[in-house]
């Protein structure tokens, strides 16, 4: 095998940067459960749950959008 | 009742042009793209320098931010030009005018319910952060962004061969060579320099809603020694849960700055790599850019909206929990679907 150690350990830590990403499914799966529950019950606020939803989501994903730049920090060199 | 014959042709047109990817695929096979954090220099002299700062080059964004400029001052030319005819003649809006106003009702609406009596300080940020953004977003996903442009070497590893095509154009082959493409255009919510500005100016405007909302009380949310004197233990761990609101509102501009660039760095790395994979079965990158549109678009939604939610929260103060519910939530439910 070839290739030096600091590119090596720049994949893997791009690799363990990602397990982050976990959080962030729970966590909307979570809120979209809310979301279809409050649906379910209440047919009428389907338009207000809806963009307090995508709101939530978004919050989530941010999370694992931060995992994801370090992980491309990592794996594209910068860092 | 007759009915017309319906007869569908757009699954035919959709049909002919995947088999038009796949041929013109093998001519034109896709390369595994180099992806670069930063925006790449167009020129090797810098445009200007300043003394303490240093010195501007000419970017890959800033021809996309010139772009996306001229289209919303062009979109802004034609709606004020809808409005104001349907102003003079019968109070009906047409066209582009309607189209506007429709939009940007519903956010109205959306601010009235969380903003209250502050809706027409607060609004025209959430607007102007929403539009700019989607169309920043959305511009990138037009062809020639991020394929057309200067072919030049590669410094370090990678790099493709080129075929010449005609007159000084060429195209990158998929062989190993040392060219890499720096394109023309390249998507403006890429850079950190747009996210990062538009971060910082989206948390100081909400800084000064809150000053002009409160006055000098709104300091109270940060040194808070209400209750200091009152009950000491519950007053010094309130004035250090006002001292962590500092920090958070910094954490606000890294927050802002990286969910916008992280989703759209996200989005063009997808498409770049999905087409240098499998670029010939066209119709997989052209599901991503779809992903990427629908998240252009939720993204630019959720800058606005955060800024909106943060102001009409500096808006409050204490005890002030209570705001406007009665009609513009009766209101708002009647405009949403």
């Amino acid at each position: 095998m070839e290739g030096n150690i600091l590119d090596a350990m720049r994949y893997v830590g791009a690799g363990l940067a990602m397990i982050g990403a976990a959080g962030a499914g729970i966590g909307i799966g979570l809120s979209v459960q809310g979301a279809l529950t409050g649906m379910a019950r209440n047919p009428d606020t389907y338009g207000n749950l809806l963009t307090n939803m995508i709101l939530g989501i978004a919050f989530s994903e941010a999370i694992a959008i931060y995992c994801l730049v370090i992980a491309f920090l990592m794996l594209f060199k910068v860092v | 009742m007759e009915q017309e014959k319906r007869r569908p042709w757009r699954r035919w047109v959709v049909l002919v042009l995947m088999i038009a990817g796949f041929i013109l695929g093998g001519i034109f096979v896709p390369v595994s793209p180099e992806i670069v954090v930063a925006p790449e220099k167009l020129s090797y002299q810098p445009l200007f320098t300043l003394p303490v700062i240093g010195s501007f080059y000419l970017v890959n964004t800033l021809p996309t931010l010139a772009v996306t400029l001229v289209l919303l001052m062009v979109v802004a030319y034609f709606t004020n030009r809808s409005l104001k005819k349907s102003a003079q003649t019968d109070l009906i809006p047409r066209g582009i005018g309607n189209l506007m106003e429709a939009v940007l009702e519903i956010f109205y609406n959306l601010t009235e319910g969380s903003a209250g009596k502050y809706t027409r300080m607060i609004f025209p940020w959430f607007a102007t952060i929403l539009i700019y953004v989607l169309f920043a977003n959305l511009l990138k996903l037009l062809p020639g962004f991020e394929s057309i442009g200067l072919i030049k070497e590669a410094h370090g590893e990678g790099g493709h061969a080129v075929t010449a095509l005609a007159g000084n154009w060429a195209l990158l082959t998929a062989e190993k060579g040392e060219f890499v493409l720096y394109p023309f255009f390249r998507g403006i919510s890429v850079d950190l320099n747009f996210t990062v500005s538009l971060a910082i100016i989206a948390v100081v405007m909400i800084q000064v809603v809150g000053f002009r909302a409160q006055g000098i009380g709104y300091l109270s949310k940060f040194f808070n020694t209400r209750r200091m004197f009152k009950v000491p233990f519950f007053g010094a761990m309130d004035f250090l849960v006002g001292l962590l609101e500092l920090i958070s509102e910094i954490s606000k501009i890294l927050s802002f700055a990286f969910r916008l660039f992280g989703n759209m760095f996200a989005g063009i790395v997808l498409v770049a790599i999905v087409a240098g994979l499998l670029g010939r079965i066209s119709i997989l990158p052209a599901m991503v850019m779809m992903f990427e549109l629908f998240v252009g678009v939720i993204q630019a939604f959720v800058f606005g909206m955060l800024t909106m939610v943060f102001m009409a929260q500096a808006t409050q103060g204490h005890g002030g929990e209570d705001h406007g519910d009665g009609p513009a939530e009766a209101r708002s439910e009647v405009h949403e679907i």
